[in-house]
């Protein structure tokens, strides 16, 4: 297939803004997203320009032989933290600078990296429950704690898995979590089962917390990337503040 | 004895945290075992630390640079970018606990309640909410520390030799 020039730098931006914005979704920080975006570039020949921002990528192609350019604009899909697409896009970046790929291929390669399956629901429930007795276990609960973490915690994930399933606002997903695996661990606290059931409560929702948004706002800061900094990090203490409504909704009820 | 049995449960606790959230986060198979290893020797070195008197902001700190430095070696023979190794490893050194504790202590502000009440609160809030945002940024400075210190934007040209 033979393309001229200006298909070439469509074609390619179309491409790239493809990976920009499913590295966003996936929960990469901006700095990546750059420095992949340019890897790939660089491997054409191309010179681009980004703006990065939380819902939308924008990307200028530049062609110096031909003094040409392309703009083109891309809202990215829901955030939803997907590890296997960075790391994959990751490797692609560097199979392209090295082996050459043509433009088909890393088509192909995204689609691919698209239709990986995630792990079955009952794994993803079970292990997380498992980490939230875990952590329980690390503030110092005993083995009647860790098991009432680990039903509230099973259960809260797939309230907030149903939630965002009927696409309710995913802030709203977090409080009915919070709220349902409060009101499972508060129940324990009500009733006094085991010596510390507070360790319960304060750990039930430890499944919540906004690691990503937090960390990733972090060193985008620290890249000097300010604006989606502070745009990550608000968005971190909504939803911190959605699991905070959702505890004291509990408190307030069982009034503990 | 007692208190390193205590360290050995805390590890292998604190790697089941690192790996529960590893899945909630889908990262490849292959990582999964690293990222135990990880979460639970990062984890451990911040107890080790806090029992040493150092501090809980310290104490991530040398947590997450442990990760980091640690994703960066892995990185090499698991074939994944040490960003995907090190964030689920640290996951469990999020301050979590602290950062809903002052949201809570907000909520609380605005309730009627008496001028005394009020001031220990906002203490208590105030506490709870610079630790989150502290170890937040320990913990974000330290995984970020070892491409800080090398001044490179890949580890993939890095040589690293063990042995």
């Amino acid at each position: 297939m033979n393309l001229t020039g200006e298909e070439k730098a469509n074609e390619l931006s179309k491409i790239l803004l493809e990976v920009g914005t499913l590295l966003m979704s996936s929960g990469a920080n901006s700095s990546r997203i750059r420095i992949t975006i340019n890897r790939i570039a660089d491997a054409y020949g191309y010179e681009v320009d980004l703006l990065i921002t939380h819902r939308a990528l924008m990307l200028t192609i530049y062609d110096e032989e031909q003094d040409y350019f392309y703009s083109r604009l891309k809202r990215t899909s829901p955030h939803g933290a997907n590890f296997r697409m960075v790391s994959g896009i990751s490797r692609m970046s560097w199979r392209i600078v090295e082996e050459n790929w043509t433009f088909d291929q890393v088509k192909q390669e995204l689609a691919r990296l698209k239709a990986l399956p995630h792990y079955p629901r009952w794994v993803v429930l079970v292990m997380v429950s498992a980490a939230g007795a875990g952590f329980c276990r690390v503030f110092g609960g005993v083995y009647i704690e860790l098991l009432v973490t680990f039903v509230a915690t099973f259960i809260g994930l797939f309230v907030r898995q149903e939630a965002i399933k009927k696409s309710f606002n995913p802030y709203l997903a977090i409080f009915f979590a919070a709220f349902v695996s409060s009101m499972i661990a508060g129940a324990a606290l009500k009733m006094q089962i085991g010596e510390n059931p507070e360790y319960a409560f304060a750990t039930s929702v430890l499944y919540l917390i906004p690691g990503i948004p937090l960390i990733n706002s972090l060193s985008d800061l620290l890249d000097g990337n300010i604006m989606n900094g502070i745009v990550r990090g608000v968005n971190g203490l909504m939803i911190s503040f959605s699991i905070a409504l959702g505890m004291i909704s509990a408190i307030v009820i069982y009034g503990i | 004895m007692e208190n390193w049995l205590l360290f050995i449960d805390r590890w292998f606790w604190l790697g089941i945290g690192a790996i529960g959230f590893a899945i909630l986060f889908n990262v490849p198979r292959r990582t999964i075992l690293t990222i135990f290893l990880l979460g639970a020797f990062g984890g451990t070195l911040k107890f080790i630390i806090l029992a040493l008197g150092g501090g809980i902001i310290m104490g991530s700190f040398f947590g997450a640079m442990l990760v980091g430095f640690s994703s960066i070696m892995a990185a090499h023979y698991k074939h994944a970018t040490p960003f995907v190794l090190a964030i689920p490893a640290v996951i469990p050194m999020v301050p979590g606990a602290f950062a809903y504790r002052a949201m809570l202590g907000v909520i609380h502000l605005t309730e009627k309640i008496d001028h005394n009440t009020f001031l220990k609160l906002l203490e208590e809030t105030t506490d709870n909410g610079l630790k989150a945002f502290f170890v937040l940024a320990a913990l974000s400075l330290g995984v970020s520390a070892p491409m800080l210190i090398f001044r490179r934007e890949s580890v993939k040209n890095m040589k690293v030799r063990i042995k």
